[in-house]
């Protein structure tokens, strides 16, 4: 059985625009701009995905990645950004362990 | 932002203000395109990965690059962007002054924003200025630590 979908094309082709935009403006802009993109589009794609997802899915995407604040930057507390942005990769890390290998 | 409407007329006011901006020369090479369609809004910011906001309103501040050529400035010269941020600070006061948040976004694709817009030959969008009424919650700043004036001077002698 396949997975149902969790993106209408509406939702697909805005962040296809994200993405291809934000590979345009990195050129010029400042380097710690690169990870914020990044998570300004895990939080779109999540935000997208949420309704749609299974709960645990769902869940998870409420987890530390929604914590993240939308703006932050390595620059200024850096060590205190890593250590966020690890929690954000293990929980995702523990959802994914727990859906394809458990 | 709040989903609330802005009305036509506080754009009027703002772009009114903006006219008396200083510009080089008092030549005026900025040009401005305002905007307050629901489906060009959606647009602009899935192009500008800098919009956060989603606004229901924005003003794009371009530069008549055909008009800069025109006045002889070589490409290289600073001036007209020099008066993009004299207009952009004159329009944030101005949307203050009227009411309304404003935010300017200078992460997005110029190209992408030339089609979106109808931008025609020659001009390029340089700043966009997002307007909308302002939400009681607002995101965390890139960088909350402020600087006094002090930091930000140096006397001389």
């Amino acid at each position: 059985m396949s997975a149902p979908w969790v993106l209408d094309e509406d939702d697909a082709l805005e962040l296809l625009a994200y993405l291809v935009t934000a590979a345009r403006t990195q050129v010029d802009e400042a380097a710690e701009y690169g990870p914020m993109r990044l998570l300004t589009a895990a939080h779109r794609l999540a935000e997208a995905m949420g309704p749609r997802a299974t709960e645990a899915t769902a869940e998870a995407l409420d987890g530390p990645l929604s914590q993240m604040p939308l703006l932050a930057v390595p620059r200024g507390d850096r060590e205190q950004y890593v250590e966020q942005l690890d929690g954000v990769c293990r929980s995702v890390a523990a959802h994914l362990k727990t859906k394809y290998a458990p | 932002m709040t989903d609330e409407p802005v009305a036509r007329e506080q754009i009027e006011t703002i772009l009114d203000a903006v006219r008396w901006a200083p510009t080089a020369g008092n030549r005026h090479l900025q040009r401005f395109v305002a905007t307050t369609d629901p489906g060009t809004l959606r647009v602009l910011r899935m192009v500008s990965p800098g919009m956060i906001a989603k606004p229901t309103a924005a003003i794009a501040v371009c530069v008549d690059h055909a008009l800069v050529a025109e006045y002889g400035f070589p490409p290289e010269n600073h001036g007209p962007w020099i008066d993009v941020g004299t207009a952009t600070a004159t329009l944030l006061l101005a949307a203050q002054a009227v009411g309304l948040g404003a935010g300017p976004v200078s992460s997005f694709s110029r190209a992408a924003v030339g089609v979106v817009l109808d931008l025609p030959e020659g001009w390029v969008a340089e700043l966009v200025v997002c307007l909308g009424h302002p939400a009681p919650d607002q995101p965390r700043a890139i960088k909350p630590a402020r600087l006094t004036w002090r930091d930000l001077t140096h006397w001389v002698p």
